[in-house]
C-alpha cells in the first residue's frame, strides 16, 4: 500500500473537480480534471475535453499512482460539466428546472400522503422516503432504491401511480 | 407508617428534545463525538458512487490497458470486480491473435482509458 492508497476519503475529495498530473510508476504520467477516487482501491477517475466534443477518460489504478500534483481548480462551470458526464441518461431528457420542479411535485405529493421526505446528497438532488429509500432524479418508479424490497415495491407503485394520474 | 407524599419528578440534565429517545443523529453532542465519522461515511459513499458509474459509462467501448513494462493493450471493457482484483475484458487484442474474453489483474494494470 503506498501513500496515496493510505489517504482519507475526506483527502482524496479534495481532488475532485480539479486538475491534476498523476506521477505514475514506470515514469507514466497522466492529466485531466478528476472526476473522483474510488475508495476501494484509490484509483483516479480522469476526464480530458477533447476538440471534437468527446470526452477521454483515463483511469489511474491506486496502486500505481505515486504522486498527484495540483495544476488548477475547477470553476463552477467546469464542476457542473464534469458531474454531468456520467449522469444517467434519462435525466439528460430534463433541464434542471424541470428536474427541480419534478422533485418537488412529488415531494409535496408525498407529504400530503403522511409519508416522510427529506432532501440529501450533492444539492439535494436525492429525495430520501422515511429514511430507507432513496429516489434520484428523474423521480420515476426505476430510479428508487432501498434495501427493503417491500419498501421498494410499495413505493414504486405509489410513484407509477402518481405520475400516471399527471399525464 | 408515614404517608409516602409524592414528589415531581425533576429531569435532569434537560433530555433532547421532540419525541425520540435520545439519540438524535443532529445534535451537538453527536456531532463533536461521531460527526466527522459519518461525513466521511457520507464522502466515501459520494465517490465510490461516481467510481461505479464511470465503470459503468466504460462498458463496451474500446479500451486502451497499459501494462507494466511498457506494453499496451486495446481490448473493449467488460467489468471491473468488486474487489478490485480484475478486469474482465472482451476482444483483447495480444500478438499472439484476439482473444475473445479474457481477465486482467488489477495488479498488472496501472492505467486504462477510453473515450465517451
Amino acid at each position: 500500500m503506498n501513500d496515496w492508497q493510505r489517504k482519507s476519503p475526506l483527502d482524496w475529495e479534495t481532488y475532485v473537480n480539479k486538475m491534476v498530473k498523476v506521477g505514475a510508476i514506470e515514469k507514466h504520467e497522466y492529466e485531466g480534471w478528476v472526476l473522483t477516487v474510488d475508495p476501494v482501491s484509490a484509483s483516479i477517475v480522469l476526464a480530458t475535453f477533447l476538440e471534437n466534443e468527446k470526452v477521454s477518460i483515463s483511469i489511474v489504478l491506486g496502486h500505481a499512482v505515486q504522486e498527484v500534483e495540483i495544476l488548477k481548480e475547477g470553476d463552477d462551470e467546469m464542476k457542473q460539466r464534469l458531474s454531468c458526464i456520467f449522469a444517467p441518461e434519462e435525466s439528460k431528457a430534463y433541464s434542471p428546472e424541470e428536474l427541480e420542479k419534478r422533485k418537488n411535485n412529488l415531494k409535496t405529493w408525498l407529504e400530503t400522503n403522511h409519508i416522510p421526505v427529506t432532501e440529501q446528497g450533492e444539492s439535494g438532488r436525492t429525495l430520501c422516503v422515511a429514511g430507507v429509500l432513496t429516489i434520484d432524479p428523474p423521480y420515476g418508479p426505476e430510479e428508487c432504491s432501498s434495501s427493503n424490497e417491500i419498501i421498494l415495491s410499495r413505493v414504486q407503485g405509489l410513484i407509477q401511480g402518481y405520475l400516471e394520474k399527471q399525464e | 407508617a408515614a404517608m409516602l407524599v409524592p414528589v415531581g419528578v425533576l429531569r435532569l440534565p434537560r433530555g433532547p428534545e421532540g419525541s425520540s429517545r435520545g439519540f438524535n443523529p443532529a445534535s451537538p453532542r453527536f456531532q463533536a463525538l461521531l460527526g466527522e465519522q459519518m461525513t466521511a461515511q457520507g464522502v466515501q459513499a459520494n465517490l465510490r458512487q461516481r467510481y461505479l458509474r464511470a465503470l459503468g459509462a466504460a462498458r463496451g467501448h474500446p479500451t486502451r490497458f497499459y501494462l507494466r513494462a511498457g506494453v499496451q493493450v486495446d481490448a473493449v471493457f467488460g467489468a471491473a470486480d468488486v474487489d478490485a482484483v480484475a478486469f474482465q475484458v472482451d476482444a483483447l487484442r495480444t500478438p499472439l491473435g484476439v482473444q475473445a474474453a479474457a481477465l486482467l489483474r488489477y495488479t498488472d494494470v496501472l492505467a486504462y482509458t477510453f473515450l465517451l
